[in-house]
């Protein structure tokens, strides 16, 4: 509803909600003020906004005076401006050097106010030092004014509640924690505050160095799923800043600790800069030229000695649509195989595999902006204020605000401490609970019949399913009180909108995609998909795990998931790109490790991404590897991998070109080129067409907008995308059937893609491994805040004074039994190998359970996995494997 | 038996030497000695009191060399004849000095629950109709009418209300609340039980400065015995109460912070926050503790609550001034000859509350000026007493009647210092949210220190008036809004001292 109101002789136009303040910015109309922000609540602190308002007493401050129908009001005048120059005389005065001291945006203010030299005289100052200690930005208290907008958007926006005031009146003044500076801190160095500082006593180190941004480019961060946008700041042609966008509907101006600061691994020294080629143990340095000729020598010369498939491309979903569309173009069309993967198998390929099957399509039904539409959310196997930050942040907003939680997870995380049910089951068994959670709907006639009846089939064979899964079955199972499972049960069914989020602690299991079936089946029983608030929702982990797969990176479907047998595609598809589509099914990654193993695979491209490291059973991954004939890894380091290479091929980071990316709720976005890569770095989309033309089939594209034009011509899902509306809207989430279309927010809203959406009743099997007397400690591996899967750019960066190694959680019983203290090396045993890493006692597990992250390769954790995987998805078993842990003696020097 | 002997346990009467008189004549065989509330004629401590035919009998300042002569009822005054006592309505303080803090026979027997009964009988729009007929106004200081507020907490839909007490009373120079709960802790607990009813409130807190020790004691004790007599707790109100029967109360400590006493900084610091001033709207009685519906008043408020069911609301709109109904308890203090608590009709002037009942300049003192309201309230000079003590002509005269402290200071007061000393208190008491106040009061104080070491400025008095107005004008609470009037008005009564 809007509020008809006048300011300065202006008719304005303000909202039920609005300030006067807030309806003035609208409306153009400046009034000024230091500690308002659009996106904090009004506070009224500073007085500098004080207005006249027409028969009301006093000045109230326009920042927290609500707007009236008919209102008058007047926010200039000799008065007014008199209390703002003494109130900016205030301000000057606690600066140093007489005023002079002071921020230059205080400065302005001070000039704009015609305030002449500060009257006080050897006024009392704030004498603090300055607090240098996080790695990133630094607080100097001398030029604060103490508007606390740094304390209120760490409660209100970030939810860490890391910085307070402390002090009375003029002694009032900012501290982290409990005022032992901000690294010691719980601070997550989020950057919200120093984003809110109006006065530069919170800046960046990097624009104290290299000063401020002299322009900006627009682009999408690649640090997960979430697609947050930035404006990267340059200056002479070096990135300064990483400014989280306002107008973003994704992150609506805020950021995570890695998206916001980490980007520092792009001056890395040992960035790749040169293709090479190993000549016996030795890296040569080759010239481009030289490479890409050599790569397609090899690759031609396997092809045509073993056939199309004895050759494969593992794909970056870390890359672009274009970039993985294009390198999938290149095996269809030149290899003429299938055996193109990408690194989303090992994350989420269970969550296509279970949604296509229910719902027919693979992707997150919702919009992340339903979290704030949710009446209930259950957050299922993700832990999302680590891995997705500024999304568990908006989790931790919509919890504060009263939604019900439901954490479903066998650790506590830091969602658990919001939550109204905290369901810790047993590692393995998502879908005897998700079954058990079924049964108390079915038996407490809590379906919605409706839903059921008209969008629904096989309704029946899930009843059967779930029939034997009481809660007290269901407890024995899963260890989660049955009591507790009734209560979810009802909690999700009841509330009228509940939203399920879902992340790889459904999927990495040996009946991963069972798991996300079960909770496809939960939400079309509640009849919880298709409506704002509601869904099935994968956070994806990766920055383009959603777009790699969209466009086709995978060898059981093409772009848009489209069957590799469709009659029309095979036609389109011809007419397009003038080679057939090849038919036959082809490698998935582990796969294809068997196949190297027994020799039939024998060239293998890979694209950021370090199988070496990240992938499972890692003794057999190497192995697989060192059989190969030839070898290509295109990275932007020297990983795991590329050790095992016999080329490596530089790559163009993220900033370094363009392109497109898809969040995690289908959202294509923008990335943009903001600097140019190290000198002679081809992006590798560029790389790709010059080795397909190398290799008889010309690729000409002159710039990453044709190949979404082509994409779109080929995936009907993503026909009316366009890069020239890429840049006019913020961003299109698929589907989008054509120009005209604005995009799809909420999925299934009347039909779903395969039709009606299929219950599929899903059994519970047990995990490919359980505890034995020798190895009798479930492992659960995952990710941490700081860093960022295999850490290869994380490791590069200054998050290494935050965090420098990986540590194995170990409930304090256990840690007691054994005899271990935090911080001593442990021997970690498995079946398959063993290795040494550091612990820390904590309860966040249960007893008998350890978790460790994986961002350290000299760990070599994944040694200890076996290759178990899903049945149907080749998603592998990382959330659960036994071990066994072995004090060790001595010191190691 | 020798006799019973009445003395009271006020803190007051302690700081005088009651304790001391009640543990050596604890001694006494065959002496009854009970202890109860103070009358407030604090120049009159330690007043041990015994019955007499016709009302009770008093020895002033009393000694533990007086009790034989007490006990032979020798000299003694009785109680209804000193002018003091005799000349105040007692409304509020009906009962200070009879009867035992708490003793819940004593209560009921005069008066106690009579205005709850009243309320029982009505429904929760109709109580409210009564409290607005009284035009009954806040006693913390803000003096907003009361009947508005608890029809806006009624109006305001939530699934949970609250009624909150603010005893953070900080003023320098007062009391009475102190006196109320120390005193009559059941006539506070009455006043919100009934508040609670009428906006359908069920949790209460009271909100007690750290400084109150005894008070905080004495409250606990009075909840616990309510709880047990019925008055509070799941079934508090019994199946008269319509609008549900819980009502618990607990009470919550300050931690010694003067804004604290503002209520929207208490609320904060109630939910265990930083004592922070939050901006209105919203207002607590419609967004308050938790973001509910609050009902918060000061002490005085909800006491006045159970006379104002009992008698009516036209009976306490027939007291007082046309914008000042009722009576208010003023605390005389400062260089009089009889300091202590008076409650009067609003209406006398403040001459005649001087000399009347603060019997005039004590020995040796000559009056210089008078400060009412507490640490923020104007300076008067002899000029300026017969103003009468109403909302209407103090806010007419830019002062502020606050809490009806009145503090008299005579010849010997340095009025620089004075002045300092208040601009410090600000300083040191400011929440720290706004500029004016946090950073105004400390230049404001660091001018006074100047002139106070002799090293006055041209200048100096231009900058502390142009600093107070924007003090005035742009703070965030009362507390910078009114910190500059001490100091202006000061330095407008005795410019002289200031150059």
């Amino acid at each position: 509803m809007t509020v008809p109101l006048t300011i300065d002789g202006l008719a304005v136009e303000g909202e039920n909600g609005d300030t006067v303040l807030t309806a003035a910015r609208k409306a153009g109309i400046k009034i000024p003020s230091l500690c308002a922000s659009p996106h904090l609540k009004p506070y009224g602190g500073c007085r500098l906004c004080l207005c006249h308002v027409e028969g009301q007493a006093g000045l109230p401050a326009a920042c927290t005076t609500p707007v009236r129908d008919g209102m008058r009001v007047r926010t200039d005048s000799e008065i007014v401006n008199r209390h703002r120059r003494n109130i900016l005389e205030l301000f000057l005065s606690e600066q140093a050097d007489g005023g002079l001291g002071a921020s230059e945006p205080l400065l302005a203010l001070s000039r704009q106010f015609g305030l002449g030299a500060v009257r006080y005289r050897e006024p009392e100052k704030r004498a603090a030092p300055v607090d240098a200690s996080n790695p990133y930005f630094a607080f100097d208290p001398a030029k604060c004014i103490v508007c606390a907008r740094c304390v209120r958007v760490c409660d209100e926006v970030q939810g860490t509640f890391a910085l307070s005031l402390a002090g009375r009146g003029f002694g009032t003044r900012v501290i982290a924690g409990n005022d032992v500076g901000y690294a010691a801190s719980n601070c997550v160095s989020c950057g919200a505050c120093v984003k809110e500082c109006p006065t530069d006593a919170l800046f960046e180190k990097a624009m104290a160095e290299f000063g401020r941004p002299a322009s900006a480019t627009r682009t999408t961060c690649t640090y997960c799923g979430v697609g947050c946008q930035f404006d990267a700041g340059v200056r002479a042609g070096r990135i300064v800043q990483m400014a989280p966008v306002d107008e973003s509907p994704v992150n609506a101006g805020h950021a995570c600790m890695k998206g916001r600061f980490a980007w520092d691994y792009l001056y890395a020294p040992d960035r790749l800069t040169t293709p090479l080629v190993r000549k016996d143990s030795q890296w040569i340095e080759t010239s481009w030229e030289d490479a890409l000729s050599i790569l397609a020598e090899r690759f031609g010369r396997i092809r045509e000695v073993h056939g199309p498939d004895a050759l494969a491309v593992i794909s970056s979903s870390r890359g672009t649509n274009e970039e993985n569309y294009l390198i999938s173009k290149f095996v269809r069309c030149v290899l003429g195989t299938n055996n193109i993967d990408n690194c989303a198998r090992v994350c989420h390929s269970a969550t296509v595999t279970g949604m296509m099957e229910a719902f027919g399509a693979s992707a997150a039904t919702n919009s992340m902006d339903s979290i704030e539409h949710a009446r209930l959310i259950m957050v299922v196997g993700a832990n999302p204020t680590e891995a997705h930050p500024v999304l568990g942040a908006r989790i931790k907003r919509a919890a504060r605000r009263g939604t019900p939680l439901i954490v479903v997870d066998p650790r506590t995380i830091e969602l658990t401490k919001y939550a109204a049910l905290h369901l810790r089951l047993r590692p393995g068994t998502n879908v005897a609970l998700l079954n058990g959670l079924g049964h108390v709907i079915v038996t407490e006639g809590l379906t919605d019949r409706a839903f059921i009846e008209s969008r629904t089939e096989q309704y029946e064979d899930w009843v059967e399913t779930v029939r034997p899964c009481t809660p007290e079955a269901t407890e024995r199972l899963t260890g989660v009180p049955a009591d507790l499972i009734r209560q979810a049960a009802r909690l999700y069914a009841e509330s009228g909108a509940s939203m399920c989020i879902h992340g790889l602690g459904v999927t990495e299991h040996k009946f991963g995609s069972h798991g996300v079936i079960a909770l496809c089946d939960l939400a079309l029983a509640t009849g919880n998909v298709g409506r704002i608030g509601t869904g099935i929702n994968p956070l994806r982990g990766q920055n383009n795990v959603q777009g790699s797969c969209d466009v086709g990176s995978m060898p059981t479907y093409f772009s848009g998931y489209q069957r590799l047998d469709d009659p029309d595609l095979r036609a389109l598809h011809e007419t397009v790109t003038g080679r057939p589509l090849p038919q036959k099914r082809g490698l998935k990654i582990p796969d294809m490790w068997d196949a190297a193993l027994a020799g039939t695979l024998k060239g293998l491209w890979i694209v950021g991404y370090d199988v070496a490291q990240t992938d499972p059973n890692l003794k057999k991954v190497r192995e697989a590897l060192g059989r190969l004939e030839f070898l290509v890894v295109q990275d932007l380091f020297m990983s795991e991998t590329a050790k095992y290479a016999h080329m490596v091929l530089p790559g163009a980071a993220f900033v370094e070109k363009d392109g497109t990316y898809t969040n995690l709720e289908r959202r294509v976005q923008r990335v943009r080129k903001v600097v140019d890569p190290p000198a002679g770095i081809l992006p590798d989309w560029r790389v790709f067409c010059e080795v397909a033309t190398r290799m008889g089939y010309p690729m000409r594209y002159d710039h990453p907008s044709q190949v979404m034009e082509e994409i779109a011509r080929l995936t009907p899902t993503m026909r009316g995308i366009t890069y020239e509306r890429l840049d006019r809207e913020p961003g299109l989430q698929w589907p989008v059937p054509d120009a005209g279309h604005p995009g799809t927010s909420i999925m299934h809203q009347e039909r779903f893609p395969r039709g009606k959406a299929q219950f599929i009743g899903v059994d519970y099997l047990p995990p490919g491994e359980e505890p034995t007397a020798d190895y009798p400690f479930v492992l659960i591996t995952g990710r941490i805040l700081e860093h960022y899967c295999s850490g290869a750019q994380t490791r590069r960066t200054r998050i290494m004074e935050i965090v420098d190694q990986d540590a194995l959680e170990i409930h304090p019983d256990d840690a007691r039994k054994l005899g271990v203290r935090g911080g001593q090396r442990v021997k970690i045993v498995s079946a398959r190998s063993e290795t040494v890493m550091p612990v820390t006692v904590s309860a966040r597990v249960a007893p008998g359970q350890l978790f460790a992250s994986f961002h350290f390769p000299e760990n070599n954790l994944n040694t200890l996995l076996s290759s178990s995987a899903d049945e149907a998805s080749k998603c592998p078993e990382y959330k659960v494997s036994t071990v066994r842990l072995e004090k060790i003696k001595r010191a190691v020097s | 038996m020798m006799g019973r002997l009445y003395l009271s346990q006020d803190t007051s009467a302690r700081a005088v030497g009651a304790e001391r008189l009640a543990r050596v004549w604890a001694k006494v065989p065959g002496l009854e000695l009970v202890r109860t509330s103070s009358r407030g004629a604090i120049f009159l401590e330690p007043l041990v009191e015994m019955d007499g035919p016709h009302g009770r009998i008093g020895w002033p300042n009393a000694g533990e060399r007086d009790l034989p002569g007490i006990l032979q009822g020798e000299n003694g005054t009785p109680i209804e004849r000193i002018p003091y006592l005799a000349k105040q309505t007692r409304v509020t303080f009906a009962n200070a000095g009879v009867t035992r803090p708490l003793s819940l026979d004593d209560y009921r027997t005069h008066g106690g629950f009579q205005g709850l009964e009243a309320a029982l009988r009505l429904t929760p729009q109709k109580i409210v109709e009564e409290v607005t007929v009284s035009k009954l106004r806040g006693r913390g200081g803000a003096a907003y009418p009361v009947g508005l507020k608890w029809q806006a907490a009624l109006e305001t839909h939530a699934d949970q209300k609250y009624v909150v007490a603010n005893a953070d009373e900080g003023d320098a120079g007062t009391y009475c609340d102190r006196m109320i709960m120390e005193g009559e802790p059941f006539r506070l607990i009455e006043g919100m039980l009934i508040a609670a009813y009428a906006v359908g409130a069920t949790e209460g807190y009271i909100y007690c400065r750290y400084e109150y020790p005894v008070a905080a004691r004495l409250l606990r004790d009075a909840i616990a015995l309510l709880t047990e007599a019925g008055y509070l707790g799941d079934e508090a109100l019994g199946s008269q109460a319509r609008g549900g029967g819980r009502f618990t109360l607990e009470v919550f400590v300050g931690a010694g912070s003067y804004v604290c006493g503002e209520e929207t900084a208490l609320l904060q610091s109630l939910e265990g926050k930083r004592g922070m001033v939050q901006a209105k709207p919203p207002y607590p009685a419609v967004s308050g503790l938790y973001g509910k519906p609050t009902l918060i008043s000061n002490v005085l408020t909800f006491a006045t609550i159970p006379a104002i069911l009992a008698r009516g609301g036209a009976w306490h709109a027939s007291l007082g001034t046309e914008q000042s109904k009722g009576t208010i308890p003023l605390q005389i203090g400062g260089r009089v000859k009889q300091p202590g608590l008076v409650e009067v009709p609003f209406g006398l002037t403040l001459n005649e509350a001087i000399e009347e009942f603060g019997g005039g300049m004590a020995a040796g003192a000559r009056f210089k000026a008078v400060q009412v309201g507490g640490p923020l309230g104007s300076l008067f000079t002899k000029s300026g007493l017969t103003i009468p003590i109403c909302y209407d002509a103090f806010s007419r005269a830019g002062a502020i009647l606050g809490h009806g402290g009145i503090v008299v200071f005579d010849q010997e007061t340095d009025m620089v210092e004075l002045a300092r000393h208040f601009m410090a208190f600000t300083a040191d008491e400011s929440c720290g949210k706004c500029t004016p106040c946090r950073v105004g009061a400390v230049r404001a104080r660091e001018i006074l220190d100047g002139i106070g070491l002799g090293r006055r400025r041209p200048g100096d008095l231009e900058l502390l008036a142009d600093l107070g107005e924007t003090m005035k004008a742009a703070s965030l609470c009362a507390l910078g809004q009114r910190a500059p009037y001490p100091v202006l008005t000061a330095i407008e009564h005795f410019r002289k001292e200031f150059q």
